[in-house]
């Protein structure tokens, strides 16, 4: 298994595991959020081929209401 | 009216309405519907599984003649707020982002140095670069050298309602100012706005007045209304001020002088 902080919470995921596998775990569809693994943006064409790493850092990102 | 140009972008509309702090998201469309806004702010959060009704994007992207405007609340260095331009608009695909840099939770004013920093390097990179910053002409006029699309000053702090604080500092910039000028926060009635456009503001941007409002759909429409109206006094020209009273009617007397 490796270990990656999403979120800012620490997680497990097994191993071969891609930003494209990772989005149905976590209750996303994949439209309409941003996917950032440390610091940099994977757009959606490199969800699948992108390998999350052990100690990665993801953020997922949406939008939400604001002025 | 005449119509509002942001770079490349032509707007009828001269209401810009933010989507934060409305009961749900059925009724902030409503709003944005009622309101004819051709363009409106949303904010970057991390998604959170835990939540059903998370998606803005996919419902106000279906509506007909919407551009997104993301901002970049949450940031409080410049860094930051380039970090969350790159992912806005990598979610929106829209060129218009607004830069928004407030340190200080107490009173939400925003951090000049941070903003002009963040405003300059993201012009620089082709962003239509929307900022909000205190009603200070000298910075205004740095962050349109700086290629910035308008300046965003504030008439009071957010969400306060307390109306058009700083107008006599509005009225220099918007004196002194070759881009668009936009009211943005502080304001709570429709005959403020009407009143920032009449001074020959470009545009305003509303939220909490709207959100707030115990009708926000029909706040709305009565904030449009008021735009429209201050825009069209504007372009008539108002009358000058006159320290005495000047007759409208005709004072030649013919009652009672015994002719």
């Amino acid at each position: 298994m490796i270990t990656i902080q999403l979120n800012g919470k620490q997680e497990t995921l097994p191993p071969g595991s891609t930003v494209e596998t990772l989005l149905p775990i976590i209750g996303s569809d994949g439209k309409s959020v941003a996917v950032v693994v440390n610091d940099h943006i994977v757009r959606p064409e490199n969800r699948s081929s992108h390998l999350l790493q052990d100690g990665d850092h993801i953020e997922i990102l949406v939008f939400a209401g604001g002025g | 009216m005449d119509s509002l140009q942001l770079g490349s972008y032509t707007f009828s509309s001269r209401l810009i309405l933010g989507t934060g702090k409305f009961s749900n998201a059925d009724v902030m469309l409503d709003a944005v519907r009622s309101s004819g806004t051709q363009l409106v702010t949303v904010a970057l959060r991390r998604f959170n599984r835990d939540m059903a009704e998370d998606d803005l994007f996919g419902p106000l992207s279906a509506m007909e003649g919407i551009t997104l405007m993301p901002n970049t609340s949450g940031a409080s260095t410049a860094a930051e707020a380039v970090r969350a331009a790159h992912i806005a608009r990598e979610l929106s695909g829209s060129p218009f982002i607004k830069v928004e840099i407030h340190p200080n939770p107490q009173h939400l004013m925003p951090d000049p140095i941070e903003t002009y920093e963040a405003s300059r390097i993201l012009a620089k990179e082709g962003f239509l670069v929307m900022p909000y910053i205190s009603a200070d002409p000298v910075l205004a006029k740095r962050l349109e050298e700086a290629g910035c699309a308008s300046v965003m000053p504030l008439g009071s702090a957010i969400g306060s309602g307390q109306g058009l604080g700083t107008a006599d500092m509005l009225s220099i910039i918007i004196r002194e100012s070759r881009i668009p000028v936009i009211v943005d926060a502080g304001l709570r009635s429709p005959s403020e706005a009407a009143a920032a456009m009449e001074m020959g503001c470009s545009a305003v941007l509303v939220n909490s007045a709207v959100a707030a409002a115990s009708n926000p759909p029909e706040m709305a429409a009565a904030f449009a209304g008021a735009v429209e109206a201050g825009r069209r006094a504007f372009n008539a020209g108002l009358m000058q001020r006159s320290g005495s009273a000047v007759a409208t009617s005709p004072l030649t007397s013919f009652l009672g002088t015994g002719a």
